[in-house]
């Protein structure tokens, strides 16, 4: 067993000393000598206490020091996750354990999730609105009926923006434009309607006599409220305009029922000249009426019933 | 060759046959391997800790609420809009919550008494917690100004930490099971 083999072997182990020749030879005090007893593990003798950490003082709570009428919007300005020792009233939250009150507003994590409306009080929203009032006009002069509004402004253009909680404020759909126009403040005649009322179709919509665009084909808002006035611009133009073709429109195409040159008529003239006894034009004119109401109106109980009155006039039964 | 038993019907590898009774391959000599099996206990076990026999373990209002208790007893820890109706950046935001948390736990090492809760209004990030009083005040206000600007640039948004100091962790227990 060699020396290095030997140091090499025991290298770790404390209290290992190997007796060489060198060592023998060097002068070992007698009173010392005994016997080692061979420690392969380490035993400390004293544990190592912890250093005294200083207690930091823990500071009453920030509400004590508040007076009682201060204003509690410097306080609490804005959002802010609820904290106990700033709010000053007793608060509770939580399904308590068996045996225990409510868990308090002391270490709560619950009162801090929640969201709080302690910067909206009513103080502070009076105060708000005060400042605000300085960035708000009157209503115009001359605007004040919805009569008066339509007159003046009768077509309106809607577009919404869209917030959400991310860093990004994009959002496809903010670029959409609605604008609704009411066609009587087109002041079309007949046939400028008419024509419109072909072009537009069901964007038109009968019960409330408006005309709604809606565009979204443009990237930008802006650039679909300029396309939506274009497209009023086109369809005002066109139906103002009248084609060398439309002379070709035929009864089949008329959109509503109109006596004159029909085959009604014929009949009932031919019927009103056969009768001996000459009617007023008026029993004609009534015929007229209710039989173009019936066409285009519909049948109802009132109007047939009418009819019924017209041509037992007509024929002169009664 | 082995034979798995699916269904009633036993098929052969190398050679698929079309047994009707699974008894003729139970023969002797056959080479048919059998499951057991049980019924399925369908525990839940989500969020929910061991009773010790000493009543030793404390827990906190959150861990002794389990998740079945959310929008009963408990609240959420993350409020944003991406989960409502057309809601935008639902996967990005969620990813960003996780490093989140990461961060805010690893920072205040041992300090967090609290799970961390995450509130976004507009583009703000609000972060709050519940933090033990270990650490002296300067340390503090450093690593929330530390947090709050690393933060505020990884993630593109402005970032404000509201915490709460608590003296002692046993303040926040709210049972011992």
């Amino acid at each position: 067993m060699s020396e290095i083999w030997l140091r090499q072997v025991y290298r770790g182990v404390q209290g290992f000393r190997l007796h060489t020749a060198a060592s023998l030879a060097s002068e070992i005090n007698p009173a010392e000598e005994e016997f080692r007893t061979l420690e392969l593990k380490t035993v400390r003798q004293e544990k190592r206490t912890m250093r005294d950490r200083k207690k930091t003082p823990i500071l009453p709570p920030r509400y004590k020091r508040q007076k009682l009428d201060q204003n509690w919007g410097n306080v609490w300005p804005t959002a802010r996750t609820f904290h106990p020792a700033t709010v000053p009233f007793p608060v509770r939250q939580g399904y308590p354990a068996t045996g225990q009150p409510t868990p308090d507003k002391w270490g709560n994590a619950e009162l801090m999730k929640i969201p709080n409306f302690l910067h909206l009080t009513p103080p502070v929203i009076k105060q708000q609105c005060e400042v605000l009032k300085k960035f708000c006009t009157p209503w115009p002069a001359g605007l004040e009926t919805p009569a008066k509004q339509e007159k003046h402004f009768p077509a309106t253009v809607s577009t919404s923006s869209y917030l959400h909680s991310s860093p990004s404020l994009r959002d496809d759909r903010a670029r959409i434009v609605t604008m609704k126009v009411s066609l009587k403040s087109l002041e079309l005649d007949d046939h400028g309607r008419d024509k419109l009322l072909r072009l537009v179709k069901d964007h038109h919509d009968p019960k409330t006599d408006t005309l709604t665009l809606v565009a979204d084909r443009c990237p930008l808002s802006t650039q679909n409220r300029d396309y939506c006035t274009y497209l009023l611009t086109v369809l005002y133009t066109e139906a103002m305009k009248t084609e060398p073709w439309e002379h070709e429109k035929n009864v089949a195409d008329y959109e509503r029922y109109v006596w004159e040159g029909s085959r009604s008529e014929a009949a009932a003239r031919a019927l009103f000249n056969a009768r001996d006894d000459s009617p007023s034009e008026d029993v004609l004119t009534e015929y007229a009426k209710v039989v173009t109401e019936l066409h285009n109106e519909g049948e109802d109980d009132s109007s047939v019933s009418r009819y019924r009155e017209s041509v037992l006039k007509l024929v002169g039964l009664t | 060759m082995s034979a798995v038993l699916r269904e009633g019907r036993v098929i052969l590898f190398g050679r698929s046959c079309f047994s009707q009774n699974v008894a003729n391959f139970l023969m002797p000599g056959s080479s048919v391997r059998n499951l057991s099996t049980t019924a399925a206990v369908q525990k839940v076990q989500s969020g929910r800790y061991k009773v010790t026999r000493d009543r030793s373990r404390p827990l906190t209002y959150e861990m002794a609420n389990q998740p079945c208790q959310i929008a009963h007893r408990k609240s959420w820890n993350s409020w944003n809009t991406t989960t409502l109706y057309e809601g935008l950046r639902e996967p990005e935001t969620v990813m960003d919550d996780v490093f989140i948390r990461k961060f805010m736990t690893g920072t205040w090492h041992n300090l967090f008494v609290s799970e961390v809760i995450i509130k976004r209004q507009h583009n703000m990030i609000r972060i709050a917690g519940i933090v033990q009083q270990k650490l002296a005040a300067r340390k503090m206000y450093f690593l929330i100004g530390y947090c709050e600007e690393l933060l505020s640039y990884w993630l593109k948004c402005p970032v404000k930490l509201e915490l709460q100091i608590v003296s002692d962790k046993k303040d926040v227990i709210y049972k011992y099971i």
